[in-house]
């Protein structure tokens, strides 16, 4: 007790250095803290960028169809895959589609895109394309009708009502087949691939142009009741369709830039918490030398008095997390009041795309339990570490030399 | 009389160079009994404080043996000198002695609290010592609202609270003024005659002289002279 009581007693003695040494222990841990809050705020945006847009939460297709699109990779057996969906408890909702890629023709202009065949209520379920339309309407399922990115259109000069004439190979026989559409809606989801590139017409018809039964599809997009079912390689959907015939593959293992940029973030919050808490580290050392070379007379008085190295060492060392503890619930209240606001009002950023995805300009963080746990404990365990160099040199003070020091 | 102190051709030498050695203690042979009063004197330089820090284990001789209460402490390793100064001797230095931050009280309950001294025993003892040293209505007060000769009085019942076999002070009294030094001198004098306690000062201060039952002279590191006073 009384150890203990010399310890907040000497961290007293000089308040204004340990309240610089609470300081800055206590803003690295809010910064950690809000780095990660803000790499996981951008991870939403990215997850949900990809997830709730085109990909889905998961997909499945013939082998070897993603690698070049060819339309003659369909799966055939479609009854048996919406069965197997439909009995699944952790499948929230499915999405069959048809893709083909083609030439757009314009009375204007000609580009090259993707024609995704949907149904338009089940998409609706899986993706976001409803909310996404910014002119026109969302399909109703009328023959005709197709759904292009703002950026294609402004591509081909057209607009809604306007002539969209859609070139493309058929199924089995290669043969070339078109198809006349107007433009019915215009979507944006801010995702360069998808703007430039798609258009969406209704399954039925899209089926017809490609030649394509009613039991044939390339695709089924998926979303789960729980979305971190997607990642888990165990769900249900991924051992049951995973056959030589049909292959089921998560939004991550879809997204290969998207994964790799998850991975670098993980990367990216230990790199920060490093670099902060090496200079934190060092401004524990360097704060814990002035107050042991402040003391190095009395430090000498104690040990002539029979004080064993063992518990000078063990006072600097409790020192040291009392300052760790004050500066932990300073910097973890600091950091879950800025965080909260962040998270509730956002952090402006400006625009900017990562992996072809715009980034808006408001980035809510996202604050996590584990941040207020496992944080405060390295901080707490790399404070002491950094007392430990101190604490060995206060342990070796020679009596007879300290003594000498100040008098 | 059994030696409390005995030191057998005690050499503390400090190598300044190849050709530069530096004698503090050189061949010193004293022994030193229970309950006297002894001062060992000398000029500046002279070794006083190295053959004291030798005795009181805090320093290591380059030859020749110190024993304290029958227990030759030359051959001691560095811990187990912490815990013979801890257990057998008591310190007075020359100034700053206190944990500043901890009041009168807690410093002389600390050096117990390094014995393992259990908290009734080492509470009746704070207070004994400080009633000895006359400083009960100063318990709580912290180094900084204490004088001088207060600070060196709460060292003294600190050395005291231990119960050491031997009370060693390297010039108690060089920064007090001469009456606070005096009344230093007379606590320490009374706890001699009264408790028995043996004390070594090494000094050059007169009035410590006066009253020390024994003065041993040191010069260039060696005894000079070694008189008993007969009381």
């Amino acid at each position: 007790m009384l150890t203990l009581k010399l310890a907040i007693r000497n961290l007293l003695r000089n308040t204004r250095r340990t309240i610089l040494t609470v300081m800055l222990i206590g803003f690295s841990l809010t910064a950690l803290i809000l780095a990660d809050a803000l790499t996981l705020g951008m991870l939403d945006i990215l997850v949900n960028s990809v997830t709730k847009n085109v990909v889905g939460e998961a997909q499945i297709h013939k082998p070897g169809f993603r690698q070049n699109l060819d339309v003659d990779l369909y799966l055939s057996e479609t009854e048996k895959i919406r069965d197997s969906l439909d009995q699944d408890p952790t499948i929230a909702a499915y999405s069959e589609r048809v893709i083909s890629g083609g030439m757009m023709s314009s009375s204007y202009n000609v580009a090259t895109g993707l024609m995704y065949g949907i149904n338009a209520d089940a998409e609706g379920q899986v993706t976001q394309l409803p909310d996404a339309i910014v002119e026109g309407t969302y399909l109703t399922g009328t023959q005709g009708e197709i759904l292009i990115g703002n950026e294609l259109a402004d591509l081909l000069e057209i607009t809604l009502g306007d002539r969209l004439v859609i070139t493309l190979s058929e199924a089995n026989s290669g043969e070339l087949a078109q198809a006349l559409f107007r433009v019915s809606g215009i979507f944006h989801f801010g995702i360069e691939g998808v703007d430039t590139g798609l258009v969406f017409a209704n399954l039925r018809q899209a089926r017809s142009v490609i030649g394509l039964s009613d039991q044939q599809s390339h695709e089924f997009a998926l979303r789960f009741t729980d979305p971190s079912l997607a990642t888990m390689p165990g769900t249900q959907v991924y051992r049951q369709l995973n056959t030589d015939n049909i292959e089921t593959l998560n939004w991550l293992e879809l997204n290969k830039p998207i994964a790799s940029i998850i991975e670098m973030s993980g990367l990216s919050s230990v790199i920060i918490g490093s670099i902060l808490f090496i200079l934190a580290g060092l401004g524990v050392i360097n704060s814990m030398f002035m107050s042991i070379y402040e003391r190095l007379y009395e430090f000498g008085v104690v040990k002539a008095l029979g004080a064993r190295p063992a518990r000078l060492a063990a006072l600097i060392l409790l020192e040291a997390l009392l300052i760790a503890l004050i500066s932990c619930l300073a910097g973890m209240t600091l950091g879950y009041l800025l965080g909260s606001y962040a998270a509730e009002n956002g952090v402006p950023m400006g625009e900017f795309q990562v992996s072809g995805i715009a980034i808006d300009n408001r980035v809510l963080l996202r604050l996590e339990l584990y941040q207020f746990i496992q944080y405060p404990l390295f901080v707490i365990c790399l404070t002491v570490v950094a007392a430990l160099y101190p604490a060995r040199f206060a342990a070796r003070i020679i009596p007879t030399e300290a003594l000498q020091r100040s008098l | 009389m059994a030696a409390l102190i005995e030191t057998e051709n005690l050499c503390r030498y400090f190598y300044q160079s190849d050709d530069i050695v530096v004698k503090a203690v050189d061949d010193i042979s004293i022994h030193i009994e229970p309950g006297e009063f002894t001062a060992i004197i000398g000029p500046s330089g002279s070794g006083k404080t190295t053959l004291l820090h030798l005795i009181g284990g805090l320093d290591t001789p380059t030859s020749g043996e110190v024993s304290l209460s029958g227990h030759r402490i030359s051959g001691m390793s560095a811990g187990q000198l912490s815990d013979f100064r801890r257990d057998h001797i008591g310190f007075v230095f020359q100034a700053y002695n206190l944990i500043p931050v901890l009041s009168a009280e807690e410093n002389i309950e600390y050096i117990m609290l390094l014995q393992g001294v259990d908290a009734a025993t080492r509470k009746a003892r704070v207070a004994e010592t400080l009633r000895q040293v006359d400083l009960s209505d100063y318990a709580s007060r912290r180094p900084a609202k204490l004088s001088g000769g207060q600070q060196q009085r709460v060292a003294v019942a600190r050395a005291m609270a231990s119960h050491p076999d031997i009370i060693l002070a390297d010039e108690p009294t060089a920064n007090l003024d001469s009456k606070t030094g005096i009344a230093l001198l007379d606590v320490m004098k009374e706890l001699n005659e009264t408790l028995g306690m043996t004390f070594v000062f090494s000094t050059h201060d007169e009035k410590i002289m006066k009253r020390a039952s024994r003065l041993i002279h040191i010069e260039d590191g060696r005894v000079h002279k070694d008189e008993r006073k007969s009381s």
